[in-house]
């Protein structure tokens, strides 16, 4: 498959990344830059800002995606959900360590969180490297991808329903009402559906990867209609605006598999094979 | 909320019967999309030259994906009850968008994973995507409007302290959990392989040769699932069922106390001999399976 041009790991833990924070302080600075704006403009940055934790976290849905198939492959077939699964474990409490130790120095806070997630997730695989010897080449720099990715990801979608990443806000908005268990669960399924969904000998990266887009905007429609609930008119953009990329994503998906399946049909008999 | 015992029995008894249905339906959508043990033979079948018509739902295991359609139902029926609608309405439409949501999962998976099997040319078959995908939401909806109702009585009627997004996660994962365990086991070998004797084990020569051919034209979920919805299904409905009551009803007669506890350790020791009894019974009448001659022949 080397014919393939396929993005490689670097370029997407850089979008990940980047385009994750981005997304996450957003979430803060908008409100800072409507707040001084007075009038209409201003309330209407107030209100699309939440948002934008939504959309970074869709950035790190592609990255851990593909993080998640570069270890999978190597013949994790049943281990993928347990992938997608430690991450949000690794992620969730990187991310709430990050987010509250930081008290008054707020803007430090996703920060500390994706530096603390990198810690525990190389700490595992190191473990699942050389305790376990699992003997996958790629397995303690994957773990770290997957867990900061997972902290991206809690964290964005906590925003984007929270409005911020203030711990206390979060407390408040995002676990009290159990919210943070949808960002959780179906954050985990983002990221490990896109492998589990395209598991094969001829699985491909660029089909994968918008399959993770598509399943990131799933998670965050469905993040928008609980932030209906907690923020009013920002939920609903992030909800229409979810459903919006999913669309997109999902026919994107659809392009490359009739691009890649030996053949689509209506309907019809079984081809016949040699057995 | 203070309820007399025939009142708080009367809701045990709701809650059991809510959680035989979603047990029951919770399996046959599984059956339907060949998820979690028949997966891998469905899976495999291609590679071996065996092409099929079977829908190829690989949403992770079924803890996992009833988790996800669970806890979106609960999630959206407690965002409607906040803005005021009633409960059944909230709980219907909770349902319904968690329903559309794992079809939607479901499509990628059987399109992605044929896609991925291009080199052993299965072909993606869309009128088993078209007609398999709605039998799918319909039995998750069933499945996510009786769970997301036990999470509503439980927060509501009971006074749990937790929310319903959380009470329902955890019946989605316990719900996918048993029928994962009691379900499964009656769709894998015996209807995958039916055309070998039963209890002769899966070698590894048999590997996904997977039966493809029905009664009458190909195989496809829908012929899975008519058969699963005999036994296995509903064996699992039980199995929840079962569990949901024999756990709550010592608590609703005496309370929260030692006596409860008492009764419920003699529940699970009751079990446990029953248990041994039937796998006793079933190794005296059946005893371990016997190769036939031919049998060893063709191995050889």
């Amino acid at each position: 498959m080397s014919d393939i041009k396929e993005r490689s790991p670097n370029q997407l833990m850089i979008f990940g990344i980047i385009g994750g924070l981005l997304g996450i302080y957003l979430t803060f600075l908008l409100p800072l830059i409507g707040d001084k704006i007075h009038g209409t403009i201003g309330e209407i940055i107030n209100t699309i800002a939440p948002v934008a934790g939504a959309l970074g976290a869709i950035c790190a849905v592609m990255w851990g995606a593909d993080a998640v198939r570069r270890v999978a492959k190597y013949g994790l077939g049943t281990g993928v959900p347990s992938i997608g699964q430690i991450a949000m474990g690794m992620g969730i409490i990187a991310a709430m360590f990050g987010l509250a130790i930081v008290k008054k120095n707020i803007i430090a806070g996703p920060i500390v969180a994706v530096a603390t997630a990198s810690i525990i997730g190389f700490i595992i695989g190191w473990f699942a490297q050389n305790v376990i010897k699992m003997k996958i080449p790629v397995m303690i720099r994957c773990m770290t991808e997957i867990a900061a990715s997972g902290t991206i990801i809690i964290i964005g979608f906590s925003a984007a329903v929270a409005g911020n990443f203030e711990f206390g806000n979060i407390v408040n908005l995002v676990f009290d009402n159990g919210i943070m268990l949808v960002v959780f669960w179906v954050g985990a399924m983002a990221i490990l559906h896109p492998f589990n969904a395209c598991l094969g000998p001829d699985e491909k990266q660029k089909r994968l990867l918008y399959l993770a887009g598509s399943t990131g905007a799933i998670t965050m429609a469905i993040v928008g209609l609980a932030a209906i609930m907690t923020l009013g008119a920002s939920g609903v953009i992030t909800m229409l605006l979810g459903i919006v990329l999913w669309l997109i994503f999902y026919k994107k998906f659809w392009d490359e598999v009739y691009n890649d399946a030996s053949s689509v049909v209506g309907t019809g008999l079984i081809p016949k094979t040699e057995a | 909320m203070v309820l007399d015992l025939t009142m708080s029995m009367a809701i045990l008894a709701l809650m059991g019967a809510l959680a035989t249905i979603a047990g029951c339906l919770e399996d046959l959508e599984s059956d339907v999309g060949s998820q979690s043990n028949p997966n891998s033979q469905v899976q495999l079948a291609p590679q071996m030259g065996f092409l099929h018509r079977i829908f190829n739902k690989a949403i992770s295991g079924e803890p996992i994906s009833n988790g996800l359609s669970a806890v979106i139902g609960g999630t959206v029926a407690s965002v409607l009850l906040s803005a005021e609608f009633y409960p059944l309405t909230a709980i219907v439409i909770g349902a319904f968008v968690a329903a559309i949501i794992l079809g939607i999962f479901a499509t990628t998976s059987y399109a992605g994973r044929v896609a991925s099997q291009t080199r052993f040319k299965q072909p993606l078959y869309m009128d088993i995507m078209r007609y398999t995908t709605p039998s799918i939401i319909a039995h998750n909806f069933i499945m996510n409007f009786c769970l997301v109702a036990i999470s509503y009585i439980q927060y509501e009627i009971l006074g749990y302290p937790f929310t319903i997004p959380f009470l329902a996660l955890i019946w989605g994962i316990s719900a996918g959990a048993i029928g994962s365990s009691v379900g499964d086991v009656h769709y894998g070998g015996e209807r995958e392989f039916q055309n070998r004797e039963f209890g002769c084990g899966l070698n590894t020569a048999l590997s996904g040769r997977i039966v493809r051919k029905a009664e009458s034209g190909l195989r496809n979920s829908i012929d899975n699932v008519w058969f699963c919805a005999k036994f296995g299904g509903p064996a699992t409905g039980i199995a929840l069922g079962l569990t949901v009551f024999f756990s709550s009803w010592p608590t609703t007669i005496w309370g929260y106390t030692w006596k409860a506890i008492g009764i419920g350790i003699l529940i699970v020791v009751v079990f446990i001999v029953l248990n041994r009894f039937l796998e006793i019974n079933a190794k005296n009448a059946y005893g371990p399976y016997k190769e036939e001659k031919n049998e060893t022949e063709a191995k050889a």
